[in-house]
């Protein structure tokens, strides 16, 4: 590759590329993500699709809350279950409802955790509307005390 | 804040970035390529795994291997420690930067969180330089970002001891003895020598310039696993990220690779890498039409049969340009 052809820049997204430099000799450049740069915003398009149609199989009863953010976090099955500390033929189960409603609240933290969410979060979606997404933000805080609690914040950026 | 004196510089790779800033910082001068290459970093592996949603593709050796294949073909050691408390694993590490020493640790990269939030995936074997600490953060030095970052001790404390596939366990390693005189010969001609034999002589159907065949051939049955066409898209137009934004240098490290050879031929004044030089960055740019090829048809949803079996036959076509350029680099360090 030579070195003209790595001009390509995306603050969000910088990394390093090694090229062919005009004198002839290889080395390195700092360029950007050349995915990132010119399909990013069909990628957030896919995810937001992705988002809504398994929240409808959620609306149905179709999926768990734990297929959903597996889903949407490209998690592996066996990863997941390593992660949670449970065999994988549980998780499996756990991807349905009929068995996600089994759960103790001690197995829903740990899949809190793993997905870095509140636990509430497995049970309940806040959403902003489309129109005031570049206007808000939701943050959340877990009780330092108590890892079942948790405050959801609507804030103005 | 405590922070040690380091030079942050970006890197292609997170384990080669890291394991020559250590020793540069050590004092012993040596280029990223050098170390990638002297500890046989290019590779190939196709893998369908529980681990993974979907079938996935490395392009270099197993995580970790950087760092031991230099220790041992340079000669110089790291201290390495993993935990299985994560006090301890915190202690230690603390106790290292108060002793005012860098040191690498393995972490999950979605706890990263100066790194945009769309590439944050749970990863378990990136590797950072942790050179500082305050009340609330520590300092980091990533590859992939383009300052020193601060990183909130729970977070990193999170990362470095999460479960999993790979699990990090808090590994963490610093250089603790440097050798005088460094055989850079020998230790190129090994790194050589063990690469190519990997790519293109370990009896696993799934690794090497096989490994390449069974993406090539497999990539046509991908449909079949995907959700719907926009799943399929994703997939597909990760074959980029793979190659080009998991930290490879460009070109699934093949560009890196070639840096290496040319810097090698230089260091061993052999002309015959030299031309090999040339020929990894021509396989390179192939790899590189791919992963363009990849991301235009991806973003199409040209996703037919047709599209694909031209795909497939483009990776086909690098199975045989590989296990040709590795033959006869293979020949070459005999």
């Amino acid at each position: 590759m030579k070195e003209k052809e790595a001009q390509i820049s995306f603050d969000m997204h910088p990394l390093v590329l090694y090229v062919e430099k005009e004198d002839g000799t290889y080395g390195r450049v700092e360029s950007a993500s050349y995915l990132s740069k010119n399909y990013l915003e069909d990628y957030f398009e896919k995810v937001r699709k992705w988002d809504k149609e398994l929240k409808d199989q959620l609306d149905k009863g179709e999926i768990s809350p734990v297929y959903y953010y597996m889903t949407m976090l490209e998690m592996g099955e066996g990863d997941l279950a390593s992660r949670a500390g449970i065999p994988k033929w549980k998780l499996k189960k756990h991807l349905k409802m009929d068995a996600f409603e089994k759960i103790n609240l001690r197995m829903l933290r740990r899949y809190a955790d793993v997905f870095d969410i509140p636990v509430s979060n497995l049970l309940h979606f806040t959403v902003i509307k489309e129109k005031d997404q570049d206007k808000l933000k939701i943050t959340y805080q877990k009780s330092s005390n108590n890892p079942y609690i948790s405050v959801s914040k609507i804030e103005i950026k | 804040m405590k922070e040690i004196d380091f030079e942050h510089k970006m890197a292609a790779h997170c384990e080669s970035g890291t394991v020559t800033a250590l020793l540069n910082h050590a004092g012993l001068e040596i280029t990223e390529p050098m170390v990638f290459g002297i500890a046989s970093g290019i590779f190939f592996g196709y893998f369908e795994s529980s681990n993974f949603s979907f079938p996935m593709f490395i392009v270099r050796n197993k995580p970790g291997s950087i760092r031991k294949n230099i220790a041992k073909r340079l000669g110089v050691k790291f201290y390495t420690k993993s935990f299985r408390k994560s006090e301890k694993g915190i202690e230690e590490l603390d106790r290292l930067l108060e002793e005012g020493r860098p040191v690498a640790t393995q972490v999950d990269f979605y706890y990263m969180e100066y790194m945009p939030e769309y590439t944050r995936t749970h990863m378990n074997v990136h590797f950072i330089n942790v050179i500082g600490k305050n009340e609330k953060n520590y300092l980091v030095s990533d590859s992939y970002y383009k300052e020193k970052a601060h990183l909130r001790q729970e977070l990193l404390n999170k990362a470095r001891f999460v479960g999993g596939h790979m699990a990090p366990k808090g590994f963490l390693f610093y250089p603790e003895y440097i050798p005088q005189d460094v055989d850079f010969e020998t230790a190129i001609r090994k790194g050589i020598k063990k690469a190519s034999h990997d790519m293109i002589k370990l009896p696993v159907p799934f690794v090497g310039v096989k490994g390449i065949r069974k993406f090539a051939k497999k990539v046509t049955g991908w449909p079949e696993l995907a959700r719907d066409i926009d799943h399929l898209s994703h997939e597909i137009m990760k074959i980029n990220v793979f190659l080009e934004d998991q930290g490879t240098g460009g070109a699934g490290f093949r560009f890196l690779y070639a840096t290496f050879l040319q810097q090698a031929a230089q260091k061993l004044n052999d002309t015959q890498l030299e031309g090999m030089s040339k020929k990894m960055m021509s396989i390179g740019d192939d790899w590189r039409n791919i992963s363009y090829f990849a991301a235009k048809i991806g973003k199409q949803r040209d996703l037919g049969e047709e599209r694909l079996n031209e795909l497939s036959g483009m990776i086909y076509a690098m199975a045989d340009k590989e296990q040709e350029f590795f033959t006869e680099l293979y020949k070459m360090v005999k």
